[in-house]
Formats: C-alpha cells, sequence, structure tokens
C-alpha cells in the first residue's frame, strides 16, 4: 500500500481496527443471526467519535475529513458490513444531506446530536413498489400554512425504528415528478410516523430496515432541506458521498474475506498439497487482490477529493461502479476456493458473501453510476 | 407456450412439471429455506406423479425417461426450488452407478427400493478428499462373504434421509485413486449412522449430512463392478449428472430473470413509465436472457450427444461449468436490479442468489469441470 496516509489517518484507522476487535467481533455472528440492531456498539462508535468524524468542529464533529471517515468504514467492514452500514446510513447519508443542504439553524439544531451519537439518522427514500427508481413517489407533502403535511410510505429504511430523526423525500409537487420532490427534516417521534414493520434480509442483519408509515405527519416549512423540489440533486449528491464509503465498505468486506480464502487456502490439502498452490487458486487470489487493491486507491481518491471540496461526482461513481462488480465476484470466487466448508451457514466467508451484495447495490437511478459519468464526459 | 424443440412427449412432461412446481413448489419453497427443514411433503406429491425416480428404467418399473426429459423436468423443479431439486437430482445420481456398473440382481434392490418410494444417495466426499476424490480414507475389508466398512463421509446430499445408497471406499488404500471401489449401503445396516447436519447458506431444504460407518457389514455381492472401479464408475456418474447440475441451475437462472422482467415492467420510475423503458435496465435483460439461452442450450446439447450414445463428457463439463456460472451472475444480477427490494425476504430473488452459488461447487467444482474439459482437449 503506497496511498500516503497521514499520520493521524494511521492513528484512525489503528484506533478503529482496534474498536473492531472489542466491540464488533464479539457480536458480530450473533448479530447476524439475530438480525437485531446493536445498540451498545453504536454507543460505543459516539464515544470514539467515529459518528461526527468528518464533520465541522463547529457542529459538533471532530473535522477528521472524509478519507478517515472511510478508513473506519473500511476497518469496521472487515468484521461486520451491517455496523458499517449503520455508520454509512446515519453520516453519509442523513447527516451528510443536513450538513450539505440545511440551513444555518437547522445544522446548529440537528448535528451536534448526531455527532454525539445522542441521535441516530436514517435517510428515508424507498416506497413500496418503487424500488430501486426514486420513481412513483407515494410519499405526498401537502403545503398547510407554515407546514407540511405528510402521507404515504417508506419501505427498507437502513437505520428505521432505531432512528431518533429521518431525512425522508417527499413530493411538494406530484405532477411535476422528479422536479416535484423535497427533502425533509422529520422527528421520529412526530405523530402520525408509525413503523409497520422491520424487513428481513438476505445480509447486513443487524443493520435494521423498516416500513415507516406517514399520516397526516405535520412538518414544519423550517424543516424543508434545501429548496422546493430540490429532492432530486440531494439524493445523487448524497448517494454519491456514500457510495464511496460504500465502496469503502466493500474493500473492508473483501479484504477480510480474501484473507479467509488465504488462510483456508494454505490449511486445505488436496492432490497431497495445499490447494492455494494451485495455479488456478492462486489465480483467483491474485485477481482479487489486485481489484481490491484498485478498488482501495480509488476510494482514498475520491474520499480525498470530497475532503478538500473539489468535484467528486465522477469519481464517486466510478467507485461504485467498480467496487460494485469487483467485491460481488471477489466474493463468489471466496466461496469458490473454500467449496463446502466456505458454504456452510457457520463460516464467516458465507457471511461475508450475503453481507457485500447489500453493499453495492445501487439503490437510486439518480445515482446510477454508469449515467453519472457519462454524463460528466458528455458535457 | 410450448418449446418446439423438444418432442410431444418432452412437452407434455415439461407441462407436468410446470404445473407440479407452480402447485406445490413454489408456495412453500422460502418458508421451508427459512425453516432449513427437509421438504418431505413436497417429495410424497412428486411421487403421486411419477417424476420421483425418472432415470430407473421401465423394466424395472420406473418411467425410464430418457436424458432430455429429465433435464426438461428438473429445469423446471430447479425453477421452483434449488433445494429440492437437488434433492431429486441426488436420487437421480445416486442410480446412476447401477446403470453404469450394477449387475441384473443389484439394479433390482436398489432401483426396487427407488420405484417404491424410497430416497437414495450417494457418499463419495470426506473431509480429506473432495475435488481430490481419490484421497478417500474410508476402507472396505473383505472379511469372508461381508465387506466391512470404516470412514466418515461429508457433505452427503440425502443421506439423512436416503435408505439406500452407494458409498465409496477404498479396497486397496496402497493403491490410492485405484484402490477406489462403490458398494451399495442399505441404512438399516448395523454400524450405520448419520452424524452432523450441515447448515448452509443455501439450498437450506435439501438434507446435507455426515454418514459415519462403523464396521459397517454388507454382503459380498453389494460391490459395484470390480474392486479399484470405483474411480471409474465415480467418474462416469458424474459425467451423467453435471447436465442434470446444470438443467436446475437453468431453472433458477430462468426465475431469476422472470422475476426481474416482472419487476421491469410494474415498477414506475420518477416520469412514471415502467423501468424497463430505461436502457440501462432492458439491455441487462437482454444479457441475462442470452445466458439463459445459450446456458439451456448447452446443457440439451449435451444430452442429446448422451441419449445418441455417442462421448459427451466434454459437453457435459462445459454445459454445467456455464449453466451454474450464467446461475449465478444472473440470480446475482436480478438482486441488483431489484434494489434493496430483491435484497429482502420480501423477494425470492436473493434465495436464488444463495442457492445458486452452490451449483457451481457440487457435483465437481467448476475447478474440477476445467480439468475434465482440459483433459478432453490435451489427450
Amino acid at each position: 500500500m503506497s496511498y500516503a496516509l497521514t499520520e493521524e489517518q494511521q492513528l484512525i484507522q489503528q484506533s478503529a481496527r482496534e474498536f473492531t476487535r472489542e466491540y464488533i467481533e464479539p457480536i458480530a455472528t450473533e448479530m447476524d443471526r439475530t438480525g437485531i440492531h446493536p445498540s451498545a456498539v453504536v454507543q460505543q462508535m459516539a464515544e470514539h467519535d467515529f459518528l461526527g468524524l468528518y464533520l465541522p468542529e463547529e457542529f459538533g464533529g471532530t473535522e477528521a475529513g472524509y478519507l478517515s471517515y472511510v478508513l473506519i468504514i473500511e476497518e469496521i467492514s472487515r468484521m461486520s458490513g451491517a455496523v458499517a452500514s449503520i455508520l454509512i446510513n446515519h453520516a453519509s447519508l442523513a447527516a451528510y444531506t443536513m450538513y450539505r443542504f440545511g440551513s444555518a439553524v437547522q445544522k446548529q439544531e440537528c448535528l451536534p446530536a448526531l455527532c454525539s451519537g445522542e441521535k441516530l439518522a436514517a435517510f428515508a427514500l424507498t416506497e413500496p413498489g418503487a424500488a430501486p427508481g426514486v420513481g412513483s413517489h407515494k410519499v405526498i407533502a401537502t403545503k398547510e400554512g407554515d407546514h407540511y403535511v405528510l402521507n404515504g410510505h417508506k419501505c427498507y429504511v437502513a437505520n428505521g425504528g432505531v432512528a431518533d430523526i429521518y431525512v425522508v423525500f417527499a413530493l411538494t409537487n406530484p405532477e411535476a415528478g422528479a422536479k416535484g420532490m423535497s427533502a425533509f427534516i422529520v422527528d421520529a417521534k412526530a405523530a402520525g410516523l408509525s413503523i409497520q414493520r422491520t424487513i428481513g434480509k438476505m445480509g447486513l442483519r443487524g443493520c435494521q430496515s423498516a416500513e415507516l408509515i406517514f399520516e397526516n405527519v405535520m412538518v414544519p416549512q423550517s424543516n424543508l432541506l434545501g429548496a422546493a423540489g430540490a429532492g432530486m440533486k440531494i439524493v445523487k449528491e448524497a448517494q454519491l458521498v456514500a457510495s464511496v464509503a460504500e465502496g469503502a465498505q466493500v474493500v473492508g468486506i473483501a479484504q477480510a474475506a480474501m484473507e479467509d480464502a488465504v488462510k483456508y487456502g494454505k490449511q486445505r490439502v488436496q492432490f497431497g498439497r495445499p490447494i492455494a498452490a494451485f495455479p488456478a487458486i492462486q489465480t483467483m487470489l491474485a485477481e482479487m487482490a489486485t481489484h481490491i487493491h484498485i478498488a482501495r486507491l480509488a476510494v482514498y481518491d475520491a474520499a480525498s477529493l470530497i475532503e478538500k471540496g473539489e468535484d467528486f461526482m465522477k469519481e464517486a461513481a466510478m467507485v461504485k461502479l467498480f467496487t460494485g462488480r469487483i467485491g460481488q465476484s471477489a466474493l463468489i470466487d471466496v466461496i469458490q476456493i473454500e467449496g463446502g466448508y466456505g458454504y456452510s451457514q457457520e463460516m464467516i466467508a458465507s457471511r461475508f458473501y450475503r453481507d457485500i451484495k447489500g453493499a453495492v447495490i445501487t439503490e437510486s437511478s439518480a445515482a446510477f453510476p454508469e449515467k453519472v459519468i457519462a454524463d460528466d464526459l458528455l458535457a | 407456450m410450448a418449446d418446439m424443440t423438444l418432442t410431444h412427449e418432452q412437452q407434455k412432461l415439461q407441462a407436468l412439471a410446470r404445473e407440479f412446481t407452480a402447485k406445490h413448489i413454489i408456495p412453500v419453497a422460502s418458508e421451508w429455506d427459512e425453516k432449513g427443514e427437509f421438504h418431505k411433503f413436497i417429495l410424497e406429491e412428486v411421487k403421486n406423479i411419477g417424476l420421483h425416480c425418472m432415470a430407473v428404467p421401465k423394466e424395472y418399473g420406473g418411467p425410464g425417461c430418457d436424458s432430455v426429459s429429465q433435464s426438461v423436468v428438473m429445469e423446471q423443479f430447479g425453477y421452483g426450488c434449488c433445494a429440492f431439486a437437488t434433492t431429486l437430482g441426488g436420487n437421480g445420481l445416486s442410480s446412476y452407478p447401477l446403470a453404469i456398473a450394477g449387475t441384473d440382481e443389484q439394479k433390482q434392490l436398489y432401483y426396487g427400493r427407488l420405484v417404491a418410494g424410497g430416497m437414495g444417495g450417494f457418499a463419495l466426499t470426506e473431509p480429506g478428499a473432495g475435488s481430490d476424490a481419490g484421497s478417500c480414507a474410508t476402507t472396505a475389508k473383505l472379511d469372508g462373504d461381508k465387506w466391512v466398512l470404516n470412514g466418515t463421509k461429508c457433505f452427503a446430499t440425502t443421506c439423512g434421509v436416503a435408505n439406500i445408497m452407494v458409498v465409496f471406499a477404498s479396497t486397496d488404500p496402497s493403491k490410492g485413486v485405484k484402490g477406489l471401489s462403490a458398494f451399495i449401503v442399505e441404512k438399516e445396516r448395523d454400524g450405520f449412522s448419520v452424524g452432523a447436519v450441515e447448515h448452509k447458506m443455501g439450498i437450506r431444504s435439501s438434507n446435507t449430512v455426515e454418514l459415519l460407518l462403523k464396521n459397517v457389514r454388507i454382503p459380498k455381492n453389494h460391490l459395484l463392478g470390480n474392486e479399484g472401479e470405483g474411480m471409474k464408475i465415480a467418474m462416469k456418474t458424474l459425467d451423467m449428472a453435471r447436465p442434470i447440475v446444470a438443467s436446475m441451475a437453468v431453472g433458477v437462472a430462468q426465475r431469476a430473470l422472470d422475476a426481474a422482467v416482472a419487476f421491469a415492467k410494474a415498477y414506475l420510475d420518477v416520469n412514471g413509465k415502467p423501468i424497463g423503458m430505461q436502457q440501462a435496465v432492458s439491455f441487462k435483460l437482454a444479457d441475462m436472457a442470452i445466458q439463459v439461452e445459450a446456458a439451456r442450450q448447452l446443457v440439451r446439447n449435451a444430452l442429446r450427444l448422451k441419449d445418441a450414445g455417442v462421448p459427451y463428457t466434454k459437453e457435459a463439463a462445459i454445459a454445467k461449468t456455464f449453466a451454474t456460472d450464467t446461475a449465478m451472475q444472473v440470480s446475482a444480477d436480478a438482486v441488483g436490479l431489484m434494489g434493496n427490494y430483491g435484497y429482502s425476504k420480501d423477494s425470492f430473488v436473493e434465495k436464488l442468489m444463495r442457492d445458486a452459488k452452490v451449483t457451481q461447487i457440487y457435483e465437481g467444482t467448476n475447478q474440477v469441470q476445467r480439468i475434465v474439459i482440459a483433459g478432453q482437449l490435451l489427450r
């Protein structure tokens, strides 16, 4: 690894590694089994300043930069993609949206509690029947005096049901389609907002997904994030910022899985020698190592652009596109190397296989990486 | 729609299997996947339509289906549930050694049990002998007119519920591969017991167990073929079984494609149009369809060669590799295309992606298939 991390970044990486060993490793397998939100781990992340790591000090953050933040995501993901997803939904999607598009007042009111861990945040975008396109939004926000009234359903909301605060996308002008979508800050305790159900999923179990119901939820006009109709632009930017963190998540999971396959390949003897001695196995390992290395560099580069405040959309989309492909193929190969053993539910490789798929899903067509990259090239 | 490349009889069988799958398999597949329990009751149903032992010849009371017919049925069962198809596929697999090396008396015994509704098993793999089947540590020693078997088998499909099976053991460990022999073992034999049940990431309602053989005494005439012919029998058996596994994989892939197509038609983008009208989505669906159709035709090609009585080892291995890689790719693509919905337990495509992975591993890993293919090329 030649990418020059500063001393501070290396220290943060080291502390995240120790954190993962101390707080996540003991619970990761059981959390996958039960799917229960690990609130104690989230509190520990708050105490370690992970929740507001890249946000400015004036809002309660640590101001350590986005690269430091993705280093933490990578380390956590080596043991639990689910905990990484909790952090990404909180910090990269919800908190970023407030920080980037919120008014001075909104930022002062919301961000310190998100940085301290007093509150957990979520990003409520997808609707039943609308996945994976952002379209056919059925949450409608109707203006009434100095309030908006929200009605509809949101589905597959990560941190749903355990979050204290939601960034909710709703149509303020249903006729205008994409241009009629707006973002709101909604308190989880708001009257009329309820949890319909939690949703089982293939992996990332422990990062709770829920369906939310909005029944005449009154949201003050002052909770509108950015301008009315700016929703789609917000979704795109927030998801691309999150893509870089998700890229780090993929790199972390794939790295841990590859190390597991290397360990297995050295121990497993067939035809009189460790299977790792066979060129067919070595080729798979060499390819995944190369892919992971390149992906990591791309993640760090995009994170640096975000940190410096430079244009990052294309590079973030490239991270999404590349990590989406290589992450999945790495896990398909890791299970292939470990064979029937890796396929067993009890083995960590099978959890990584299920988890990585969740990390590479593109939820919004607004942030389809090919589209973002091509738009940039053709501009 | 009738498949005109099939004979009239094959079309009828396909329709029967399709109807059975829709009525008896699809409605319960997810529930039994969740429980991870063997679906005995579907097995009872399949006996009612006489498709539980398709490979057993007519003169022994079976339906004596040709290979393409077996494939057509197994594709439908794979479409419904890969775990159930694996159970039936294992049943067929276990009977192939009889077709290859069985005496009339042995066939009467073995086929008789299957026709009567019993399940067959095939126990080749051991903790130390996976791809390297020749490193078999289970031994068979002749003691008077009985063979005495000792050892442990693992990843044995259906063997926890089978009542007759083909077990591989070494009659002369000093000869390695050439000392391997195949035996018929009934479950009621003293010393035969079922060990640990495997909890798997996918095909969870298929029964996978460890077999413990402690001084299991079986009649001398339970040896299939001659001493030392075990490897040859196993290889020919796997030649026969590979296109069947490939057929199941085509079924899994077709199901994933159908789910993705239905989703692309039903779900609307932000402008109120089905997402299938987006070229990024429609091209992906086309790519998936190309793979599924190519896989299906490769499988049928291999089986037509087999039914014509000409060599088909290479074609069977090619079909197995391509079809199972297709199941893997297309199921993963379907989850990706369907986003958080596809990743959740609200949909069944995440099950397809968990199930598909094992098809690249069992019946000879796709690396072993390459050894077989290259062996034919470089002869």
